[in-house]
């Protein structure tokens, strides 16, 4: 489990008069799960690319627990993410050709990190997300079944905190609702701070906590006291 | 990663395999070229090797070189007879034979000579020398059996050559192969050449003596041909004592006892109407030639290249293009930068090298299938073989593909992960 502390973020493009995110400040704490919801052009994948490290900021600081990205190089924000960030994102990014339990373990070898358990590791999380044929080939599955491939491939390890973008938009309602379903069961069995965008109220209703962004800006931070299910 | 390479190429099977077969074809083409040269080469000296030194009338070297080693139908300038006794009779000379052409049978050229060569140009396999004026021993290529008559044909029979019907020669041997246009030959006694083209130095024909007398050129008996056509004793003995009365001769194959011999001979018989050539070294000026020729078909052999090059990197770098989805989301799950350089580089160089094994095994092929034609043909054997200078040139191709590889493969290298996926959405 990772908190996040954020500091001092502003990006903004050249030819933009306002910035796309401004966050003068902003804390997650370790374990809680958060959503991140707002319109289209609020800032969202802004902010997601900021604090996986996919995105550069020159000013401020992105602190993981004891790690802040604004230091890293590259090289080094790639590694850390690899091993520290589960990614969800909305067109899954799996790999056509490969089977479901060959794309959960590729980021792992593609990073040399491959382990002798991964394998089994990986069978375990295809049975928890409700998947039993671990050979089939991904281009043969449904949208449902590959967004719990996908969901299977983040947690594979064991990553401090998981991070789904828009995990149930391109899927229909049942397939949303599993999806909404493991992605909480698993950020808590897997002890993972979970932060999730999202525009789907049967997301981010179940969630603790509740970001709201416009125009670069936090409009509304709301705290949940029940738990989700 | 090797399978995720494997399945990233089994994926894009088509455009995988467009690209190796053009590469193969571009790598054939310059193989090709070199082997086929080489070979030509290689082929002809081994051919032109048995025959150390060919005495002729004056006029081309070239000319007497291919009719005498190459037995190229063509009419050579005759030189007196006397020269052959001569020869025969010079202490520097091992053995000389003549030779003598014009006639041939279904595409085989008929070689009038002496039953020294026919045993001297290689062991016979089977059978024995000519010993009579209707006998005749033939290359190992020609596939006539023992025994088979050969009616000769004056000149080629594709050309409309008339048949000669007064003598038939009976085939009495086979030569080893030599992998010379020798294998394609029948061998007859000159004797009986002369014989049948009255120029009968021997038989004391009248007609052909007068003939004899007015020219000397072979093909000019044509003109009176029908006083001529006695027919001939096959089962005349053979008279290989060259005298001065021997008729005009367009060819003496020389076999000298020393090399210095050899030089020597050379040097005494240019001029004074005759020629003395080393086959070794007319070829060599027709390589010069021959070089320039293949410098010509080395450069649009390499202007194929070079574009077929250019056409790849093209594909490649907008195949990248394409892949900033898939190789943003590598990154985006944790892939090392140095990996997806890998895998990209590793994709294309898999393809590139491929598309060069290949080609030089269809250059291979294309060059050995050409020099089976072509020894069909000549009956020269033209031995296709890689060199040493093979192996440098695949590993210059090889290094070039592996420098042309790390554009693409720098280029996805280079590409910020979160910019590929947001242009993917």
């Amino acid at each position: 489990m990772l908190s996040l502390e954020l500091t001092g973020i502003s990006v903004s493009y050249p030819g933009l008069p306002a910035p796309v995110l401004d966050i003068p400040a902003l804390s997650i704490a370790a374990g809680s799960r958060v959503a991140i919801t707002g319109a289209s052009g609020s800032g969202k994948s802004t902010l997601v690319n900021i604090i996986t490290g996919l995105e550069r900021v020159r000013s401020g600081s992105v602190i993981w627990g004891e790690t802040d990205l604004v230091l890293m190089s590259e090289r080094s924000r790639d590694r850390w993410r690899g091993a520290h960030i589960g990614l969800v994102m909305q067109d899954f990014h799996l790999f056509a050709g490969l089977s479901a339990v060959d794309n959960i373990l590729l980021p792992a070898r593609l990073s040399r990190v491959f382990k002798a358990g991964d394998k089994d590791r990986a069978l375990q999380l295809l049975d928890a997300v409700g998947l039993s044929r671990a050979d089939q080939k991904i281009e043969t599955m449904s949208r449902g079944e590959m967004q719990r491939v996908a969901i299977a491939r983040a947690l594979l390890r064991k990553p401090g905190v998981l991070i789904a973008d828009e995990p149930t938009a391109s899927l229909d309602s049942d397939s949303g609702e599993t999806v909404v379903r493991l992605l909480i069961e698993l950020s808590l069995s897997n002890d993972s701070t979970l932060i999730v965008v999202s525009h789907d109220p049967r997301l981010t209703s179940r969630l603790d906590r509740c970001i709201t962004l416009a125009t670069g800006r936090i409009t509304a931070d709301l705290q949940r006291r029940e738990k989700a299910a | 990663m090797t399978g995720f390479i494997l399945t990233d190429l089994r994926r894009l099977w088509a455009g995988s395999l467009v690209l190796i077969l053009l590469i193969a074809f571009a790598t054939a083409l310059g193989v090709a070229v070199t082997l086929q040269e080489r070979a030509l080469r290689l082929g002809s000296a081994r051919a032109a090797d048995k025959f150390d030194l060919v005495v002729g009338a004056p006029g081309s070297e070239t000319q007497l070189l291919l009719s005498s080693v190459f037995l190229q139908p063509s009419p050579l300038p005759l030189m007196p007879g006397d020269v052959l006794s001569k020869l025969a009779a010079d202490p520097r000379v091992s053995w000389a034979a003549p030779i003598g052409f014009g006639d041939s049978f279904s595409g085989y050229p008929i070689v009038g000579t002496s039953a020294a060569l026919a045993g001297k140009l290689s062991a016979l396999s089977e059978g024995q020398v000519f010993a009579k004026a209707g006998e005749a021993v033939v290359g190992s290529a020609v596939n006539l059996p023992i025994g088979y008559a050969v009616k000769p044909t004056h000149g080629l029979a594709e050309l409309g050559g008339e048949t000669h019907t007064e003598l038939a020669y009976r085939i009495t041997g086979r030569m080893a192969p030599t992998g010379t246009s020798w294998d394609r030959a029948i061998l007859v006694p000159i004797q009986s050449v002369w014989s049948l083209h009255g120029m009968g130095g021997h038989s004391h024909d009248e007609a052909a003596e007068a003939h004899d007398a007015e020219s000397h050129d072979a093909d000019a008996h044509e003109a009176d041909h029908d006083h001529e056509h006695a027919a001939l004793d096959p089962a005349a003995p053979l008279d290989e004592n060259w005298s001065a009365e021997t008729p005009g001769l367009p060819a003496i194959l020389v076999k000298p006892k020393t090399i210095a011999d050899a030089y020597k001979l050379r040097q005494d018989y240019r001029g004074n109407g005759t020629l003395a050539v080393f086959p070794g070294e007319v070829l060599t000026s027709l390589y010069a030639t021959l070089g320039d020729a293949k410098r010509v078909l080395s450069a649009v052999a390499i202007g194929a290249q070079v574009l077929v090059a250019a056409a790849v990197l093209l594909v490649t770098i907008i195949h990248v293009g394409q892949r900033r989805r898939q190789i943003g989301a590598l990154r985006a799950f944790g892939a090392p930068q140095p990996a997806v350089l890998l895998i990209v580089w590793l994709e294309l160089f898999i393809l590139v090298a491929l598309g060069i094994v290949l080609g030089f095994a269809i250059g291979y092929g294309a060059a050995t299938f050409l020099s089976r034609l072509f020894s069909g043909e000549s009956g020269v054997v033209l031995p296709v073989a890689f060199a040493r200078d093979d192996l440098a040139s695949a590993l210059a191709i090889t290094a070039f593909a592996a420098v042309l590889a790390l554009v693409p493969a720098l280029l996805a290298y280079r590409q910020s992960p979160a910019a590929a996926l947001r242009s993917a959405a």
